[in-house]
C-alpha cells in the first residue's frame, strides 16, 4: 500500500535495494512503475539508491525508495545532502529489531531516534508513521505532498508488522489528500537555486536541464548557490531551512485521536502499536475507565497542537511503542509537564492491548 | 583566454600553479566548444576535493556539486531520469579525483554496467590533494604520499581496466597536458552511454613535493604500470540505456484482483473476532492456503489480516501463517491466545512450541493437528485428522482449514468459489482437491488436552 500510496502521489522514480521488510515495495515499484512511464532501478547498494533518487528529482521526477534500518544507516550521508539541496525525496523506513543487522523477521519501533536525528546540524526531517495498510497509503501521498511542497526529503517510518501483514483495505476507509506538485520557478532570470526573501518561505524548483541555470550544492552555500563561509547569508540559509519547517509544523499535524472529555488517562501510541492501543481503549471504556486515545501520525514534527488538546484534564500520559528505551516518550516529554508520564514497551514482540490495560489500571491505582 | 562560451572568460582558476586541474578545465571549455551543445544540456557534477572547486568557472551550465565519492551516482540518477523524460537530452559530467573514485567505486561500476548517459572525468593525481595528500587506491607502486611516506606499497587499481569487465562503451587515458585530450573529452560527451577519460596529472602542493617528479617521470610512472594512452579498448556498441529500459520484457501481469470487497458474495456468520494458527512445513503450501482461506473470507464480507513466518532460508523448515477473522475492522494483529491451532507437520508442531504459541493456548483453543503427530504440550481441545495421509503433504493445511470449517461452518461454498476464481484456471484443480478432501475428513479420535 506504500507503493500504491506513492503511485497515486505521481512517483515516476523508484530506485531500491533488497531488504527485508521493505522489500515488498520495491518489487511492486519494479512491476508497476515501468509500464505507467516512470522509471524503476534496482541499484547495486542503499548509497546508490537514494543518490539516484535524488539526482532523479533534481531532474524533476518524483522520487522514492524503500529500506530498513540497516540501509537507512547506508543513506545517512545522502539523506543530509537531500536536506542541503532543498531536493523533495521519500524514503520509506521500515523499520526491523536492530541494531546491526539485527533480526529481519522481527519487528520494531525502534529507529525513531535513528531516523530523527540523523541529520549533522539538527534539522527536522518529517517522518509519517502508518498503524495500518490503509494508512500507509494516504501518508504515503501526504509525505510526497510534504516532500514536494517543502522540498524536502521526508521519511514514512513504517515497521515490519504493518509492512509484512496482509490485510483487508477498506476503500471507504481511505482518505488520500489531494496531490500537491512542488512550486516551478516561472518568473524571469537569473534563477535563484536557493532564493527566499523570508526565511520561512520555500524556494521555487527549476530542474536541472531546465531552460534557467541551476546551482546545485551541499556545501554551506549562499542563495545562489555558490560556497561560501562564514557569509552572514549562508548562515540564513541554514536557518531557512529549518525555519521553513517550522512554519508548517502545524500545518503537517496528523493525529487520530478519541477523546473523552473526562478522561483522566491519555493513551498515546504511533504505528503498529496504536492498533493495539486502539484496542485496549475500548476494552477500558467497557469497564467503565475514563481514558483518551492519541495516534500520531505525524511524528515530525512533533504533533504539539493535537496533543495538547488531548492532553487536557488528564492526569496520566501512557506511551506504548516496540522498543526498549520509549524513544517516542523522550521526545514528547518536554511537552507533557505537570503529567505523569509512563512507558509501556516491549522488544522482541508486539505490545498487546492487555499489557496497555494493564498499565492503564496500574497507573488508575 | 580565447572567446568561450562555457568557461568564464575572467575565469581565475583556483588551483595551485603547475596543477593538472587546470589544464582539464580549459579542454573541457574546449571540448564543448568543439560540441556546440546547448549550454543548458550540460550538467557539471562535482565530486569532493579540488575538483569539486571547478563549478564556478562555468557559469551557464548546470552545476550539482555533490558528497565524496557520490557525484557519479547523483549524475546516474539526473541520466537516469532523462530516459523517461521527452524529450531528453541533458548530458551530466563528472568531475571526481582518484580518492572519489576510491570510494564511489561501486557507482562507477554501476554506471558503466547501465551504460547510462555520463561522462566522468578522472582526475587521477594519485592522492588526496584537498586533505593533505594521503594514498589512495590509484596510487601506483612506490609513490611517496602523507600516508605512504616510504613509498606506496599496494598495487594500483586500473580503473579503466575494471570498467572494461564492466562492459564501459568508452575508455580513454590522458596525460593532463596532452594536447588531445579536449578532442577526447569531447568523443566521451558525444557517446550516447557510459564515458570514462582516465587523466594522469600530478598534485604540485604534494606529489612533487615528496617525488621529485616532472612530465617525464610521470610517463614512466605510467610506462612501469603498463598503462596504454589514448582511446581504449571498449564495448563502443553497446545499446543506450533508453534502448535497454524499453527493451526490457515487460513486467509480469499484476496478481489476480481480490475479489469485489463491496458486494460479499454472501454473509458469513461469524459475529466475533477468530484467531488462527496454521503450521506447517516449507514448501507444503501452508502460506499459500492460508492467502486462499483470507481471500474465501473476503468474499464473505469478513475482514482478515495475515501473517507469515519461516526460516530465513525460505525452503526448508516450519512455515506458518497466523490469520485474524472479524466482522468488523482489525486492530490488534497479535496471537496472544489463538481461537484454532491447525498443525499439518512435525516442523508446524516444533515452531509452535518454539515460539509459545501452545503455550498459549486456551481450554477453549481448538487444536487440529495430523494424526501421525504427537499431542502437543497445550490446553484445548483436541482433534487428529489423517491430514498428510489422506490429502497428500501439500494438501495439509488447506484440508485442515477446511476441516475446521466443516465443524465452525463461517465461510459458505460461494466464498471458496469466489477465492478459487482468483487463480489462474491452471492451479484451481490443486486446491480443489484439498478442499475437497479436508471436507470429508473425520476425526478418528478426539478429547481434551490437559
Amino acid at each position: 500500500m506504500v507503493a500504491e500510496g506513492a503511485l497515486a502521489a505521481g512517483c515516476r522514480f523508484f530506485a531500491g535495494y533488497p531488504i527485508t521488510p521493505a522489500s515488498e515495495i520495491y518489487e511492486v515499484m519494479m512491476r508497476e512503475l515501468p509500464r505507467r512511464g516512470g522509471m524503476a532501478l534496482s541499484a547495486p547498494d542503499e548509497i546508490s539508491s537514494l543518490c539516484y533518487c535524488v539526482g532523479a528529482s533534481l531532474r524533476g521526477l518524483k522520487a522514492m525508495t524503500a529500506t530498513s534500518g540497516p540501509g537507512w544507516a547506508l543513506m545517512i550521508e545522502t539523506l543530509q545532502y537531500a536536506l542541503m539541496t532543498e531536493t523533495p525525496v521519500v524514503i520509506a523506513v521500515v523499520q526491523r529489531l536492530g541494531p546491526s543487522t539485527g533480526g529481519a523477521t522481527q519487528g520494531a519501533q525502534g529507529d525513531v531516534w535513528l531516523t530523527e536525528f540523523a541529520t549533522s546540524g539538527g534539522y527536522t526531517i518529517p517522518v509519517f508513521s502508518p498503524s495500518t495498510a490503509a494508512e500507509c497509503h494516504d501518508l504515503t501521498i501526504h509525505a510526497f505532498n510534504w516532500s514536494e511542497r517543502l522540498r524536502t526529503p521526508v521519511v514514512l517510518l513504517s515497521d515490519k508488522e504493518v509492512g509484512m501483514t496482509t490485510e483487508v483495505v477498506d476503500e471507504e476507509a481511505l482518505s488520500p489528500p489531494a496531490v500537491v506538485e512542488r512550486e516551478r520557478f516561472a518568473g524571469e532570470p537569473p534563477f535563484l537555486t536557493y532564493g527566499f526573501t523570508q526565511p520561512e518561505e520555500v524556494p521555487a524548483f527549476a530542474a536541472v536541464g531546465g531552460e534557467v541555470k541551476v546551482a546545485v550544492t551541499g556545501s554551506a552555500h549562499d542563495q545562489q548557490g555558490r560556497l561560501r563561509k562564514n557569509a552572514p547569508e549562508v548562515i540564513e540559509v541554514l536557518r531557512h531551512l529549518e525555519r521553513k519547517i517550522e512554519a508548517h509544523a502545524e500545518e503537517m499535524e496528523l493525529a487520530r485521536t478519541d477523546l473523552d472529555p473526562a478522561a483522566s488517562h491519555l493513551v498515546v501510541s504511533y504505528g503498529i502499536t496504536a492498533r493495539a492501543a486502539r484496542q485496549a481503549v475500548a476494552a477500558l471504556r467497557r469497564e467503565g475507565v475514563r481514558v483518551s486515545f492519541f495516534q500520531a501520525q505525524t511524528l515530525f514534527p512533533i504533533p504539539r497542537r493535537a496533543l495538547e488538546g488531548a492532553l487536557a484534564g488528564v492526569e496520566n500520559v501512557l506511551v506504548a511503542e516496540e522498543n526498549l528505551t520509549g524513544q517516542y516518550r523522550a521526545v514528547l516529554t518536554p511537552y507533557l509537564e505537570g503529567k505523569r508520564v509512563v512507558g509501556i514497551n516491549r522488544i522482541g514482540g508486539l505490545i498487546a492491548p492487555g499489557e496497555i490495560v494493564q498499565a492503564v489500571r496500574a497507573a488508575e491505582a | 583566454m580565447a572567446e568561450n562560451q562555457y568557461l568564464a572568460p575572467d575565469a581565475k582558476l583556483p588551483y595551485c600553479r603547475g596543477c593538472g586541474h587546470a589544464a582539464v578545465v580549459r579542454h573541457l571549455g574546449q571540448a564543448l566548444e568543439r560540441l556546440q551543445l546547448p549550454r543548458r544540456s550540460i550538467a557539471l557534477t562535482t565530486d569532493i576535493g579540488c575538483v569539486g572547486l571547478a563549478d564556478s568557472l562555468f557559469p551557464h551550465l548546470h552545476t550539482v556539486h555533490t558528497t565524496h565519492g557520490r557525484s557519479t551516482a547523483f549524475a546516474t540518477g539526473m541520466a537516469l531520469a532523462e530516459v523517461v523524460l521527452e524529450p531528453g537530452g541533458l548530458k551530466p559530467v563528472v568531475m571526481i579525483g582518484d580518492g572519489g573514485a576510491m570510494i564511489g567505486l561501486l557507482h562507477l561500476v554501476h554506471a558503466a554496467q547501465l551504460n547510462v548517459d555520463i561522462t566522468v572525468l578522472l582526475h587521477n593525481n594519485f592522492l588526496f590533494g584537498m586533505t593533505g595528500g594521503q594514498h589512495s587506491a590509484l596510487t601506483p607502486l612506490d609513490f611517496a604520499t602523507a600516508t605512504t611516506p616510504g613509498g606506496n606499497w599496494t598495487p594500483p587499481l586500473d580503473l579503466v581496466a575494471l570498467l572494461r569487465a564492466a562492459h564501459a562503451g568508452f575508455l580513454a587515458r590522458h596525460l593532463a597536458t596532452d594536447a588531445a585530450l579536449d578532442a577526447t573529452i569531447a568523443e566521451a560527451i558525444a557517446y550516447p552511454g557510459f564515458a570514462l577519460v582516465e587523466i594522469l596529472e600530478l598534485c604540485t602542493a604534494y606529489g612533487t613535493r615528496w617525488n621529485q617528479l616532472t612530465g617525464s617521470k610521470l610517463k614512466e610512472i605510467i610506462a612501469r604500470q603498463g598503462y596504454q594512452v589514448g582511446r581504449l579498448e571498449a564495448e563502443a556498441g553497446r545499446p543506450t540505456l533508453r534502448e535497454l529500459y524499453r527493451r526490457a520484457p515487460p513486467s509480469r501481469p499484476a496478481r489476480a484482483a481480490a475479489p469485489e470487497a463491496e458486494k460479499p458474495m454472501t454473509a458469513s456468520p461469524l459475529t466475533a473476532e477468530l484467531r488462527l494458527v496454521v503450521a506447517g512445513s516449507a514448501g507444503e503450501r501452508v502460506q499459500s492456503a492460508a492467502a486462499l482461506f483470507c481471500r474465501a473470507a473476503l468474499a464473505a464480507g469478513l475482514y482478515t489480516t495475515q501473517k507469515n513466518d519461516n526460516p530465513v532460508t525460505q525452503g526448508t523448515g516450519f512455515s506458518l501463517a497466523e490469520i485474524c477473522l472479524s466482522p468488523r475492522p482489525i486492530e490488534y494483529t497479535g496471537m496472544e491466545n489463538p481461537d484454532v491451532v491447525i498443525v499439518a507437520s512435525a516442523d508446524g508442531w516444533k515452531e509452535l512450541q518454539a515460539n509459545g504459541t501452545f503455550a498459549r493456548c486456551r481450554p477453549e483453543t481448538l487444536l487440529l493437528i495430523d494424526a501421525e503427530l504427537e499431542a502437543p504440550p497445550a490446553q484445548g481441545r483436541l482433534m487428529r485428522l489423517e491430514l498428510r495421509r489422506a490429502a497428500s503433504p501439500s494438501r495439509a493445511a488447506l484440508a485442515g482449514l477446511a476441516a475446521w470449517l466443516v465443524l465452525s461452518p463461517f465461510l459458505p461454498d460461494a466464498a471458496w468459489q469466489a477465492a478459487l476464481a482468483t487463480l489462474s484456471a491452471d492451479r484451481r484443480a490443486e486446491p480443489s482437491e484439498a478442499l475437497r478432501i479436508g471436507r470429508e475428513l473425520r476425526a478418528d479420535r478426539t478429547g481434551t488436552n490437559p
